[in-house]
């Protein structure tokens, strides 16, 4: 079973990076990084050094032999190896991403959970609205605002980077090196966690409310069991599955985010090199991209799946089933 | 749970104490200063004869010295405006042999002299199609280099020109041929030299941060005088507004091009800043396309008429436009110019600001609004036509429509398309467009710009437009070929004066340039052409030492 949604998952990664592939192609625009026009034979002769001018099937089919010994290429708008320039940003994006996350589960959870301990009351109204209001905000609207208000009129937080260039360059490792990091990490993780953290926080308090009229949680009270352990124990125990299925969900949201986050605060990660590699045309670092993000997606759903299955005994059961009868 | 809490906040306030205030440093005196420049894009490689990249040119500029380079008038005739760098001294050695003597303190950061053979590997490279270097076609007239002793390089000319020592000195940067040689020149592109760059100018290089910053540093014993500046950043941001935000934020020190007049107030308002104005390298355009569209052996319907090209120049009241989108920032330019040349003359006939006169010549060539629509037509086509722009310049894309609206008033009838740069450029390639807005930089020498955009030298490269007048390229010819300034900027006027009249375009606006620069750095002088070529005398006194300053490390 593992093994055939395995096989389905590199199928979608096969797909995806096929389909972009050939959409960067197709796209109109010239492979030529630069502000300005270039002079046209400076451009051809970098297309033919980079092997740009060649059909798209052949193109294609180098890509793949490429990618089966495990080469991604090579980066013609930043001259190096792909692989070099992802290994150098998957980590910045992985910071943000995990820090996101983390904003985004935690807050979103107590929220929901608080929401729906107070529900019809005034604080479930207020935070319901405000819930709502931060949901609807396009995320690079809000990071705008946030780096306007936070960084340049407040001055509290760095504008754009990923740390201190003088006092903490690569290679400088230290506490106050970390603190920085997070000083740097602050703004854009808080911006891109707050608005997932609003999505969260009303999926839970629904899952939690959903949960709330089980018979369980009615005999629990009626055996006078405390409001907290009823919350904590039993409402939320089971509301948590449709929590994993919102983990699963979660991973597009936090990586097209971060493309416009990186790019608003200069973060060093993978989403600012796609936004350029795509700007400039740059055909191997963008199916690069598209490859990693999309495993990212989809591996991170099949392991959302895979949790679900753990945490939900009647799902097993359910699957059972299926296979028992698809065998008979 | 109240606890807890009580430790989170601890914690976030711990963070922010050692994040938020800067270290001090142990170092005083006179070369302790750090200047951060907020630059706009990461550059692909260092090594300088592969890439045309500003932000590469302005680190080129600390890493890589030149012979000689021009001075302050920017002016490009004759040498004797230039400064010398590598070449402590020239001379001619008749009418076409140019003979440089090395400066015999210069050295290499590996410690390596700087010699003749370096300077001879160094055109070689340029010359060579493998190297594909940007800068090969403005070396075209120099026929030879070679060495005559190990500090003395020969040039030689294929003619004689008053550009001559500019060409020999301006478009090449000194390599290292004891670290280059080994390195297939197929291979320039990607050197992992270009990433990690040993040169023999003021500053060496430390470290690069991909998509953050790169770091150099002053080299103490530089042959022509340590740089006042100890360190020198580029923070790497990924747009203008981000770039001016962080100086505005004393995260950063320089931003060299302020390029909106919203900016420029924004910058002025902060204290710890001071404004520098510089003449720009750049004009803008809007230049029509004289084949038609994707066509280039047939002629464009409409711009292919000079007079109709006349007579949408007159409907544009360019002095207005600019006081409205660029207030003091721009100036009308008097051709296809930057203010940077020296051949800037607002004297220059122009045509006129005459709507009236301009929709008496459409009627003339037949272009009357013969339905009532309010667009002119003529045998059943309407007077319209594309404006593409690119949707990265908000300047570009303000000018669309101030233009669109100026059109509508003689009854034209312009429609934007406003486009992804590649899409632009590659629409500008292939001609399949009708009217683009363009940004041009000059370099200091009027004759390799305007001959790369303007003549038929052009085709197929820069003269997008296919703009073609053989009157005014004998003009161009004469003009570079005139043996002083004087002569040369008459002809240069004379050109100019044509091709106003032919209106291939309608040049719109010259940029100054405002560079908003921290008030603690003394000594700040900016070359027109290169706002870094005069970094190492920047200086930054003890008293006005900051933290950043300070660092040691």
């Amino acid at each position: 079973m593992i093994l055939r949604r395995f096989v389905a998952s590199v199928a979608i990664i096969f797909a995806v990076v096929t389909l972009v592939f050939v959409l960067i192609h197709i796209a109109p625009g010239e492979p030529c990084p630069s502000d300005e026009p270039v002079d046209p034979a400076v451009c051809s002769e970098l297309k033919q050094q980079f092997g740009l001018d060649r059909p798209v099937p052949e193109q294609y089919w180098r890509y793949l032999v490429a990618l089966a010994h495990g080469n991604l290429g090579y980066s013609f708008s930043l001259r190096r190896p792909v692989k070099d320039a992802l290994v150098e940003t998957i980590p910045f994006t992985l910071q943000l991403s995990g820090a996101a996350l983390l904003i985004d589960f935690l807050l979103g959870l107590l929220l929901g959970i608080y929401q729906a301990s107070r529900v019809n009351r005034m604080p479930d109204w207020v935070l319901g609205n405000i819930t709502l209001f931060i949901y609807s905000l396009p995320t690079f609207w809000l990071a705008l605002i946030l780096l306007l208000l936070f960084a340049e009129k407040l001055g509290w937080f760095p504008v754009g980077g990923a740390s201190h260039p003088i006092f903490c360059p690569a290679g400088v490792d230290s506490a106050f090196c970390f603190a920085d990091r997070i000083w740097h990490l602050l703004l854009p993780a808080v911006t891109l966690g707050l608005v997932g953290a609003a999505g969260t926080a009303r999926f839970q308090r629904a899952a939690m409310l959903d949960v709330a009229s089980q018979d369980y949680v009615r005999t629990a009270r009626a055996k006078g069991v405390p409001e907290r352990r009823v919350v904590l124990r039993h409402q939320l125990r089971n509301a948590l599955l449709s929590f994993i299925t919102r983990f699963g969900l979660a991973f597009p949201f936090l990586l097209t985010g971060a493309v416009l986050i990186e790019t608003i605060f200069a973060w060093p990660g993978m989403g600012r090199l796609a936004f350029n590699a795509i700007l400039t045309r740059d055909h191997t670092l963008v199916t690069a991209t598209a490859l990693i993000a999309s495993a990212v997606v989809v591996f991170g759903n099949l392991a959302a799946d895979l949790l679900l299955e753990l945490a939900d005994p009647r799902l097993r059961v359910r699957a059972d089933v299926t296979t028992e009868i698809v065998t008979v | 749970m109240p606890r807890r809490s009580s430790f989170f906040l601890l914690g976030v306030l711990t963070v922010a104490a050692l994040a938020g205030c800067e270290r001090r440093g142990g170092c005083t005196g006179s070369y302790c200063g750090t200047v951060i420049n907020a630059a706009l894009a990461e550059p692909a490689t260092l090594l300088p004869p592969v890439t045309e990249d500003v932000v590469a040119g302005d680190i080129g500029e600390q890493l890589f010295l030149k012979l000689a380079d021009v001075g302050m008038s920017t002016n490009t005739v004759g040498d004797e405006d230039f400064q010398a760098l590598l070449a402590n001294r020239w001379e001619w050695d008749g009418p076409v042999t140019l003979v440089f003597h090395l400066d015999p303190r210069a050295r290499w950061q590996d410690g390596q002299r700087v010699s003749a053979a370096d300077v001879e590997f160094t055109f070689n490279a340029y010359q060579d199609s493998l190297v594909g270097s940007p800068f090969r076609a403005k070396l075209r007239r120099i026929a030879s280099v070679t060495q005559r002793d190990s500090l003395t390089a020969v040039f030689r000319f294929r003619e004689r020109y008053p550009e001559m020592f500019y060409d020999a000195v301006y478009h090449m940067r000194i390599l290292p041929a004891h670290l280059l040689r080994s390195v297939p020149r197929d291979q320039w592109k990607t050197a992992a030299f270009g990433r990690q760059p040993v040169g023999s100018g003021p500053y060496k290089f430390v470290r690069w941060q991909s998509a953050q910053s790169i770091e150099l540093v002053a080299d103490s014993t530089f042959f022509l005088g340590r740089p006042g500046i100890r360190r020198l950043i580029w923070r790497f941001t990924p747009n203008l507004q981000v770039a001016v935000t962080q100086v505005i934020a004393d995260q950063a020190d320089v931003r060299e091009q302020l390029v909106t007049p919203e900016n420029v107030q924004r910058a002025r308002a902060a204290p710890q800043l001071k404004l520098q104005t510089f003449r720009g390298n750049v004009y803008t355009y809007m230049g029509f396309n004289l084949r038609a569209g994707g066509d280039t052996s047939k002629p464009h319907p409409i711009f292919s008429d000079r007079e109709v090209r006349r007579a949408l120049s007159m409907a544009v009241d360019r002095a207005s436009l600019v006081k409205s989108a660029l207030g003091d920032l721009g100036k009308v330019p008097p051709g296809p110019m930057s203010s940077l040349l020296w051949i800037w003359d607002p004297e220059i006939r122009q045509l006129p600001y005459d709507t009236a006169q301009a929709g008496r010549i459409l009627s003339a060539r037949g272009w009357r609004d013969h339905d009532g629509d309010g667009v002119r037509d003529k045998n059943g086509q309407p007077l319209s036509f594309h404006i593409l722009v690119p949707t990265t310049s908000v300047l570009r894309r303000q000018y669309a429509r101030l233009l669109q609206e100026q059109f509508r008033m003689i009854g034209v009838r312009a429609e934007i398309d406003e486009l992804e740069f590649s899409v632009v450029t590659q629409r500008l390639q292939s001609g399949n467009y009708d009217t683009s807005i363009l940004s041009r930089g000059n370099d200091p020498s009027p004759g390799s710009g305007i001959t790369q955009s303007w003549t038929r030298a052009g085709f197929g490269g820069s003269n997008f437009g296919r703009y073609y007048s053989a009157e005014f390229e004998r003009q161009v010819d004469r003009a570079i070929a005139a043996p002083t300034q004087d002569q040369a900027r008459g002809f240069w006027r004379a050109a100019i004066t044509t091709i106003n009249a032919d209106a291939p375009g309608i040049f719109l606006y010259s940029l100054e340039n405002v560079a908003a620069v921290h008030k603690r750095i003394d000594n700040v002088q900016i070359r027109p052409d290169s706002w870094a070529a005069l970094l190492r005398t920047w200086r930054i006194p003890q008293d006005q030492l900051i933290d950043r300053d300070r660092v040691e490390r």
